[in-house]
């Protein structure tokens, strides 16, 4: 029961990385397949295939982020001792390592989705690139309130 | 290949379709060699610096190329196979009546073979005529040796092609079915429908005998045959009106003038065609929907019988309104 706490926190760690990860993956496929199709025939939108692409990679950032929170919090990171940490307080880094993994994988793949349907609206419009942007970076807008949620959960738990 | 790389293909694709502009300045021209030069500039180029001679066969090289372009990104090739079955079935009647008359004497006449259809024309001619349609897909197999046999009886090529579209939409059907794509299958329905109307609007100005029209119509649509008889016993004016329940309603409430018959006949089968289209749109704002391989193909079909039309007025010196009136804006 000793590293009870410790194993829940870095479960919720993982979490945030994993889900936000699989996530980005998942969007940034669907948006690659989108921009592929549209670069077979027209080559040169590359750039703004691009960056309609990576759009959806950010909440894998956020996770990763979060995780690195949330190892610092439990002292694992630069080779220290690791802090003691309650079963209690391991299952507060969880709860708060949540919103970032589950928005995070989510919104990246409807994320991706729109990313999608923009690339495929700046193959008929280029110069609607602005617009195309902002559509997926509405669904941004989640990913970022989650991110915000689980930084100040973390910040907000007691430990030692 | 998934359905999103496909649509987004198409989407890119799509930007070469010809535009209305287009067509106006076609339609314009003097001579045939002052459109070819305009259509040189367009898609459709290629192939006439590739030695095609006639338009004819500029458009189907285009439209083939499209097929074969397709074929190598559409995920499902059914999806294909339902755009290019009613080419493969009019090649069938094609060939049909080709035997008939030379039975009777006549022409052979291959001349008329569409190379749009998935089935090789060649194998089909040699597969009817050596009367080994064993292999041919689509209930071919059954249908020839039936249309066959009615011809026998009747000597009546119409009653042995009302055979072979039946068989069409049967296959037609069966595939949408197969593909389980709900706007395939409204699709196909509706072409059904849009056919039974068409043969209505025909059968009415050739003023049959009710009891014998049933024949005519075909089953699997939204309308049933019976539908479609009890239609013609009404006048033209209260069409819109009996199928204000369908969208084909709106079709007939917006012709003005129904004095010209042959008039209404080539708005309502306009109509016709875009219906077709208008039931494929929704998709449209699907990323990933399987209809917008269904709906580009047809765009494309519009686009080419556009230009059919356009380069005939311009061949032949047509009046330029009628072919106007003529040409759809599907897109």
């Amino acid at each position: 029961m000793e590293y009870l706490g410790l194993t829940l926190a870095l479960f919720g760690a993982a979490l945030a990385s994993l889900l936000a990860g699989i996530g980005s993956a998942v969007g940034i496929g669907i948006a690659g397949e989108s921009a592929a199709g549209v670069m077979t025939e027209d080559p040169d939108k590359f750039g703004s295939c691009l960056i309609l692409q990576a759009l959806p990679g950010t909440q894998g950032i956020y996770g990763l982020l979060i995780m690195f929170f949330a190892l610092n919090k439990l002292g694992l990171l630069g080779g220290g001792e690791a802090v003691l940490v309650t079963w209690n307080q391991g299952l507060q880094i969880l709860a708060s390592c949540m919103p970032v993994a589950f928005v995070g994988w989510y919104s990246a793949i409807w994320q991706g989705k729109t990313s999608a349907a923009s690339i495929q609206m700046i193959a008929k419009k280029p110069e609607a690139m602005g617009k195309a942007i902002i559509l997926p970076a509405m669904v941004e807008t989640y990913a970022v309130l989650a991110l915000l949620s689980s930084i100040l959960m973390l910040m907000g738990v007691q430990l030692g | 290949m998934s359905y999103m790389y496909a649509v987004a293909r198409l989407r890119a694709m799509e930007n070469r379709f010809l535009d209305g502009a287009f067509f106006t300045r076609l339609i314009e021209c003097v001579t045939l060699e002052e459109a070819f030069k305009s259509l040189g500039e367009t898609v459709y180029g290629q192939w006439i610096a590739s030695g095609a001679l006639s338009f004819d066969k500029v458009i189907d090289a285009e439209l083939l190329a499209t097929c074969k372009d397709l074929e190598q990104f559409v995920p499902d090739k059914r999806l294909l196979d339902i755009y290019r079955m009613p080419y493969d079935f009019n090649n069938v009647k094609v060939i049909l009546k080709s035997v008939f008359k030379a039975r009777e004497g006549g022409e052979r006449r291959h001349d008329l073979l569409s190379t749009m259809g998935a089935i090789d024309t060649e194998t089909l001619v040699l597969a009817i005529e050596g009367e080994e349609y064993g292999f041919l897909p689509y209930g071919l197999t059954d249908v020839i040796p039936h249309a066959w046999s009615v011809w026998e009886q009747t000597k009546s090529a119409r009653d042995a092609e009302l055979i072979i579209d039946d068989c069409l939409f049967t296959a037609l059907k069966k595939v949408a079915s197969e593909l389980k794509i709900p706007g395939v299958i409204r699709w196909v329905e509706h072409k059904i429908d849009a056919e039974n109307i068409g043969s209505a609007l025909r059968l009415a100005r050739l003023n049959i005998e009710p009891a014998a029209v049933l024949s005519y119509f075909h089953k699997g649509g939204t309308l049933s045959p019976d539908d479609m008889s009890r239609l013609l016993n009404e006048p033209l004016e209260s069409w819109g009106k009996s199928l204000s329940h369908t969208s084909f309603g709106a079709i007939f409430d917006s012709i003005q003038d129904r004095s010209d018959t042959q008039a209404v006949l080539c708005d309502v089968s306009k109509a016709l065609s875009a219906s077709l289209i208008e039931v494929l749109n929704s998709a449209r704002y699907k990323s990933n929907a399987p209809e917008n391989i269904l709906l580009y193909l047809l765009q494309k079909d519009e686009e080419a019988k556009n230009l059919r039309i356009a380069l005939v007025c311009v061949a032949n010196g047509l009046n330029r309104e009628f072919a106007r009136r003529l040409l759809s804006h599907g897109r």
